[in-house]
């Protein structure tokens, strides 16, 4: 994992995996983060009783917030990088007060552009991507 | 079976929604905190450059994601992913106006049957009509048998 201080597209290496930090996916920040976007309504977000009475193994975290997660790696990597594009797939539920790790490898540099694209990853504690996705970053030349 | 190639026809890139925003500062400290993020830009409303994250713009793609007169596929759709591209950044207080169109829609074959994938492109402007981003919401619909 490199741990090099990224302050332009130079200080970027090919393959290069980007420190990460472990998100905070417990049910109150999940409640808070839900509450804000106007989704802590129904229970799905915020509490695991409503949650399974829907049928559902548990309250889930919002897969926007699981893109949030990715940003957040982003921006701390590198404190000038903008993040321009992100996509994110949301290939299986993540769940409130359940750890989640992130990935994120530099799969393309174009440093004419000052473009470099991430590939990322959250994964739950069995191993198992719950969403992945691939974002493209604008750092200084 | 659906005719994706009659439904792209019909439906691609017509505005179906249109809604006003005015970004508020909390909710965007609360969003960009909760989901782990350090830099002022997203978690000081008196930095210059505070502006919204890009997860808080895909939550302004809540609402409506299909035409009044889409067709029933099937099951319910589900939430497949969420994409940003930003052109510019966001800003508190700011007046954003976004309308929403239907970006694409293709299929993918699997054990289980069909899959639909319908993208609804939220496209967010000021009120000088600029560009400033725009968020794709992609639902997932497991065609219906046909009986």
């Amino acid at each position: 994992m490199s741990e090099a201080v990224i302050n332009t597209i130079a200080d970027v290496e090919f393959g290069a995996e980007l420190p990460t930090f472990t998100p905070d996916t417990s049910l109150d920040t999940v409640r808070e983060f839900a509450n804000a976007v106007g989704w802590g309504g129904g229970g799905r977000f915020s509490d695991h009783d409503k949650a399974r009475k829907e049928g559902l193994p548990g309250a889930l975290v919002p897969g926007i917030m699981g893109m949030g997660f990715l940003t957040s790696t982003i921006h701390q990597w590198c404190p000038a990088a903008q993040v321009v594009h992100i996509d994110t797939v949301f290939r299986a539920p993540m769940l409130a007060d359940e750890p989640c790790f992130i990935g994120a490898v530099v799969t393309d540099i174009d440093e004419d552009a000052g473009l470099v694209e991430i590939d990322m990853t959250l994964r739950n504690s069995a191993d198992e991507t719950r969403v992945f996705g691939t974002a493209q970053v604008r750092l200084p030349v | 079976m659906v005719d994706i190639e009659e439904l792209k026809s019909q439906f691609l890139n017509q505005d179906f929604d249109s809604k006003e925003f005015k970004l508020d500062p909390d909710r965007i400290v609360t969003v960009a905190k909760a989901s782990g993020e350090t830099r002022p830009e997203f978690t000081d409303p008196q930095h210059p450059e505070f502006q919204a994250p890009p997860a808080f713009l895909c939550s302004l793609a809540s609402g409506r994601h299909l035409p009044i007169d889409f067709p029933s596929l099937g099951g319910i759709p589900m939430d497949g992913g969420k994409a940003v591209t930003i052109h510019k950044p966001i800003h508190a207080g700011q007046t954003v106006i976004g309308r929403t169109h239907l970006h694409d829609i293709y299929d993918k074959k699997g054990r289980s049957g069909r899959m639909i994938l319908v993208v609804a492109r939220m496209e967010l402007f000021d009120t000088d009509d600029n560009h400033l981003a725009s968020a794709d919401s992609r639902m997932v619909i497991r065609e219906r048998e046909a009986s």
